[in-house]
């Protein structure tokens, strides 16, 4: 009879130890490149939304974070909080600096994380500190090339930060935080479809057609006549400047995720 | 033949008076077992000391639970010589101790030592037991003139009265030698129950949390907590409907502990939904006694007790003073905690007491930590990222309760009021909840440290009658009871701004008055000699009536706070909600046996948890948590060779329909799914003159209704063992002997489910305690985690921004509160009194 009562307790205690609770954790690399059309080690060429012939000669760009979320913010809803608790997918923490004339994918500094459900919607977050910080000094792009329309040509170089100069105070008395600095500095609601499994890949590409899409180079501030030499002024006060980060944080167009392996 | 059981004043339970020649064919009434002598020592008078006359001392020695004798007074006088030299002897006998309802409980016994005339006696007189399993009572035999079978002996069994057992899932420990074993507080003292887990995330002040039988009772929401009667939840409280916190109780002074796992008793009341836990208060040790203790950390503890030496264990009065720095950062803590009660006679057959308590701590707690900060070395094991956790505590109350007896009726009536307040810190998760909105002014993540404040004042009754008569050759008994309780709850929550320490955000303002009113009747009914049926029913309704005074909060988004923020301008406004409601709640044990020492028992209970104030509103049907629980369980209570042995074996299973969850934004449990947990345990208690053990094991597997996954957090299997080893040494100073004992406790934990999947770390602690004793100085020293492993108390899957990292962190990740790493004590204690 003991034996058997024995047994009878032992084998009770194998399907305690059995099942799992919903969801899982999951990581995965991540990566970021510049357009798959790009060759690597020559310069990148497109033709902007307003004409422009553009040849880019470098182009850098510093990515803080990427996030997936499982749900995506309604677009008639402009003033939704930077953060969404309880909306995530997964997360890049370490940033990098994607050299975006390469097609080929550059790791970011750490692996990503997250549970294994399905996301619709990515950001991109272009800081290099507090997401909500009001400065932040940190050179989100760095550009070089040239432009060219109708014969007229139109070499440039830029840097974008996002800090002070790209506050925009709210012009509603009753939300003076309809603006908020983190807002300046996101990227999304970026679609996708991709569901984070252990071992995969997440790779950001960033197609520079976008940052240039309304850009008027005639608009530039000319800053040498021999040579001729054009710059975009880290402000978003002219059109060419503020067209620039406003492309740099465009949801449609400029970032692309892709899913790779299981 | 003589029998009758007499229910007596006082201490007294039941006075049976068995005829000894008649004992062994005489089965005690109402399952009691008397002691049986195993072993006894002669009563030996110095040379040519024998009286002139033949003469015979009575004797009414104290038996306890393991079979010592702890005391010994002389009723009848047979000179002082004889009188000694029989005391000396009766200290040194041992018995099988008394059972009742298959449970070994303390007793008193006459013993009558008879002493021949010289000229009748060349020797010195003996005194023999006719012990064996068979005899019901103590059995006196003397080899000389007078034999004791001519005598009768009375068992009295001590205590008050209590509930007949629900079966093997129903245990009461008296703490005895077990109290060697180290343990930090009251709270420990569950760890003897199978199946009980604690951890504590919020510090040495915070309650414990509690798993029990796949239940995350979280701070005792799911158990129902008392000491002496008197509640221990506190209904109504923000922080989680039925918190319980027990570290006003001075662990000395628990006399002993019955857990009930499941609610299978018709007394169990609200919250009983894991079962319950009712602390029965008591000093052993007479005389008065001091005990420091210093160690690790700088924690250091000061314990004064004193129990009057002619008055019972019911009587006495304690204080305990401690301080700690704690291990790591932001752990330390003060807290002072006085208890008095005194016990007196009612009548022949009654007794009152009064019992006052007063406890007020102060603490810090280095809450959670993320595992990636741990592992990249941003942040040390024993760390913390928000030094303002912590909180205060302190409880006060104040009990009365008179039992008496008429006949064979028992009355019992106990009021209690209780004044006690709360406040509580805790950041579970950083930088995360406070998201800006484009109504508020500009900033940045605050912060989420929550800044909870509660002040309750609860007054309530219980009482009850029970009736015992003989029908159908068998003794019969009928319970009838009450309960009510009434709470004043005034709570509310702010986060708090890590910057400057302020309140940014009115969260919760509640003030809730609400009423609890039990009936139930409990039925012990002896169906022949082996069958026992025993429960009732029990029905409870419930009031609410809550002053919502940020009800813009309920229910809603993280930043809606109800203060007329800055940049806002609201105004507050409050909602009132009153609502009731009622269960009726049967509960049913078969009990079978004992055959030869076996019973069996299959049980059916179902228990409620009351709804959270936060979640009433107005006529709403008040949402219970309804609880089914069946067990099928046996047991064997009989000896191996000398030793004492109770062995238990439990298949369970419990179904709850809206299960408390952990919610990490909430900070506390918050209601979820349904779920079932089935389970095995299976407990052990060995015990001899010389050492105690008892091992428990408890496997459980806790899944949601619907998905059928894992119960996050619930701990799957949990083992424990206590052992104490004691006797004296081979060392006397002074003539006087040198007492050791040591003591071990063993926690194993298996691999916790976690949310996403994961599991955590098993858990092995042991922690170990020696003591040398000498006449009234005592030596002691504790060691807990010996091997000294870096384990983790508590694990969770959840979202949390520490801003430990570049960039916020926005998925669920494994974070952990560390357990205490080895730490030691040095105790000293003295004793003036008793030095039994």
């Amino acid at each position: 009879m003991m034996p058997r009562a024995l047994l009878a307790a032992f084998s009770s205690l194998l399907p305690a130890c059995s099942g799992a609770t919903e969801g899982r954790l999951v990581t995965f690399s991540a990566a970021a490149a510049g357009p798959a059309d790009a060759v690597q080690g020559q310069p990148y060429e497109l033709t902007s939304g307003r004409g422009y012939h553009v040849v880019l000669t470098r182009a850098r760009l510093h990515i803080g974070a990427a996030y997936l979320n499982q749900s995506a913010p309604s677009a008639a809803a402009p003033s939704q909080p930077c953060e969404l608790p309880g909306a995530y997918v997964a997360q890049i923490l370490t940033g990098v600096d994607v050299d975006v004339l390469s097609p080929l994918p550059q790791p970011f500094g750490s692996p990503g994380s997250g549970i294994a459900s399905h996301a619709v919607a990515a950001e991109i977050v272009l800081t290099g500190g507090d997401l909500n910080a009001i400065d932040d000094p940190t050179i989100i792009l760095d550009v070089a090339g040239t432009a060219s329309k109708q014969g007229t040509y139109y070499p440039f170089d830029g840097i974008v930060t996002i800090g002070r100069n790209r506050l925009q105070p709210s012009t509603d008395p009753a939300a003076p935080g309809a603006e908020p600095p983190c807002r300046r500095r996101i990227a999304a609601p970026v679609a996708v479809d991709i569901t984070p499994a252990d071992g995969g890949r997440l790779v950001v590409r960033v197609d520079p057609r976008g940052w240039f899409a309304n850009v008027d180079f005639a608009q530039l501030r000319k800053v040498s006549d021999k040579p001729p030499q054009y710059r975009f002024d880290d402000n978003s006060e002219t059109q060419p400047n503020l067209n620039l980060y406003t492309g740099l944080t465009s949801r449609d167009g400029v970032y692309g995720f892709t899913w790779e392996g299981p | 033949m003589r029998t009758s059981l007499l229910l007596g004043a006082g201490l007294v339970l039941a006075l049976a008076t068995l005829h000894p020649t008649q004992a062994t064919a005489q089965q005690p009434e109402s399952g009691i077992t008397p002691p049986v002598v195993k072993s006894q020592v002669a009563a030996a008078l110095p040379a040519g000391q024998s009286p002139a006359q033949d003469e015979e001392a009575i004797l009414a020695v104290l038996v306890d639970a393991t079979g010592h004798v702890t005391s010994a007074q002389v009723v009848q006088s047979a000179g002082k010589v004889e009188d000694e030299a029989a005391r000396v002897a009766a200290l040194q006998w041992v018995f099988l101790p008394a059972v009742r309802d298959g449970r070994p409980v303390p007793s008193k016994v006459r013993l009558s030592f008879h002493f021949p005339a010289a000229s009748a006696a060349p020797t010195p007189p003996v005194v023999k037991a006719t012990a064996g399993p068979k005899s019901q009572s103590p059995v006196l035999a003397s080899d000389v003139a007078k034999p004791a079978e001519t005598e009768s002996s009375r068992v009295t069994i001590v205590g008050h009265a209590r509930p007949p057992s629900r079966g093997a899932s129903d245990f009461h420990f008296r703490i005895g030698a077990l109290s060697l074993v180290p343990r930090a507080n009251a709270s420990e003292l569950l760890k003897l129950a199978p199946g009980i887990l604690l951890s504590n995330t919020g510090g040495d002040g915070h309650p414990e949390q509690v798993f029990l039988r796949g239940f995350d009772a979280r701070e005792g929401q799911d158990i129902e907590f008392t000491v002496g009667g008197v509640p221990i939840n506190e209904a109504g409280n923000p922080h989680g409907n039925g918190v319980s916190d027990t570290h006003f109780i001075i662990p000395e002074l628990v006399h002993s502990l019955r857990v009930v796992e499941g609610p299978f008793d018709p007394r169990q009341g609200n919250f009983a939904v894991a079962g319950s836990a009712d602390y029965e208060l008591g000093l052993d040790q007479r005389g008065a006694s001091a005990r420091y203790t210093i160690g690790s950390f700088n924690t250091q503890r000061l314990v004064l007790l004193w129990g009057p030496e002619q008055a019972p264990t019911g009587t006495f009065a304690g204080a305990e003073i401690f301080s700690t720095d704690g291990f790591g950062q932001n752990r330390d803590a003060r807290r002072a905690t006085m208890m008095g009660q005194y016990e007196g006679r009612l009548g022949d057959r009654g007794s009152w007491r009064v019992t006052a308590q007063g406890y007020s701590a102060h603490y810090h707690s280095a809450g959670l930590l993320r595992e990636d900060d741990y592992r990249s070395g941003r942040k040390g094991f024993y760390d913390t990222y928000d030094p303002r956790q912590g909180g205060d505590s302190s409880r006060f109350s104040l009990a009365a309760e008179v039992e008496d007896r008429w006949g064979d009726t028992v009355l019992k009536q106990s009021a209690f009021f209780i004044d006690r307040s709360m406040r509580l810190q805790e950041n579970f998760t950083g930088f995360l909840l406070d998201p800006q909105l484009p109504s508020q002014s500009l900033h940045g993540q605050r912060g989420d440290l929550l800044d909870l404040d509660v002040s309750e004042n609860t007054l309530g009754a219980r009482g009850m009658v029970r009736h015992r008569a003989s029908l159908l050759g068998q003794v019969q008994a009928l319970e009838l009871g009450y309960f009510a309780r009434t709470d004043h709850v005034d709570g509310t929550q702010h986060r708090i701004e890590n910057l400057t320490g302020t309140p940014y955000r009115l969260q919760n303002s509640l003030e809730s008055r609400m009423v609890d009113l039990g009936l139930y009747a409990d039925a012990n009914v002896a169906m022949g000699r082996y069958v026992r049926l025993t429960g009732g029913i029990r029905t409870d309704l419930l009031t609410f009536d809550v002053l919502n005074r940020c009800p813009a909060v309920a229910g809603s988004g993280p930043d809606a706070g109800c203060d007329p923020q800055a940049s806002q301008g609201q105004s507050q406004a409050v909602r009132r909600a009153s609502t009731a409601s009622s269960a009726l709640l049967p509960r049913a044990s078969l009990i079978l046996g004992p055959f030869d020492h076996f019973s069996f028992n299959a049980s059916y209970g179902e228990g409620i948890r009351s709804i959270d104030p936060i979640y009433v509103s107005q006529d709403a049907a008040t949402p219970f948590a309804s609880i089914r629980a069946y067990e099928g369980a046996a047991a064997y209570a009989g000896s191996l060779g000398p030793y004492g042995l109770v062995v238990r074996s439990v298949f369970f299973q419990t179904r709850v329909d809206r299960d408390l969850v952990f919610s990490e934004v909430a900070g506390r449990g918050v209601l979820g799914g349904a779920t079932t947990r089935t389970g095995w345990m299976g407990a052990a208690r060995l015990n001899g003159s010389w050492f105690d053990q008892a091992a428990h094991v408890t496997a459980v597997k806790a899944t949601f209704d619907d998905t059928h996954h894992l119960v996050p957090y619930v701990p799957q299997v949990v083992v424990r063992s206590d052992s104490v080893i004691k006797g004296d040494l081979p060392l006397r100073i002074g003539g006087r002997k040198v007492r050791g004992a040591i003591g071990a406790g063993v926690s194993f934990v298996g691999a916790r489910p976690l949310p996403y999947g994961e599991r955590g770390d098993r858990v092995l602690a042991l922690d170990a305690s020696g003591v040398l004793s000498w006449r009234m100085v005592e030596l002691g020293l504790i060691g807990t985690n010996l091997t000294d492993q870096m384990f983790r108390l508590g694990e969770y899957n959840y979202v949390s921004d520490f801003h430990s990292q570049g960039e916020p962190t926005r998925v669920p990740s494994r974070h952990f509160s560390a357990g205490a790493p080895r730490a030691v004590f040095l105790t000293v204690a003295l004793r003036l009194g008793d030095e039994s």
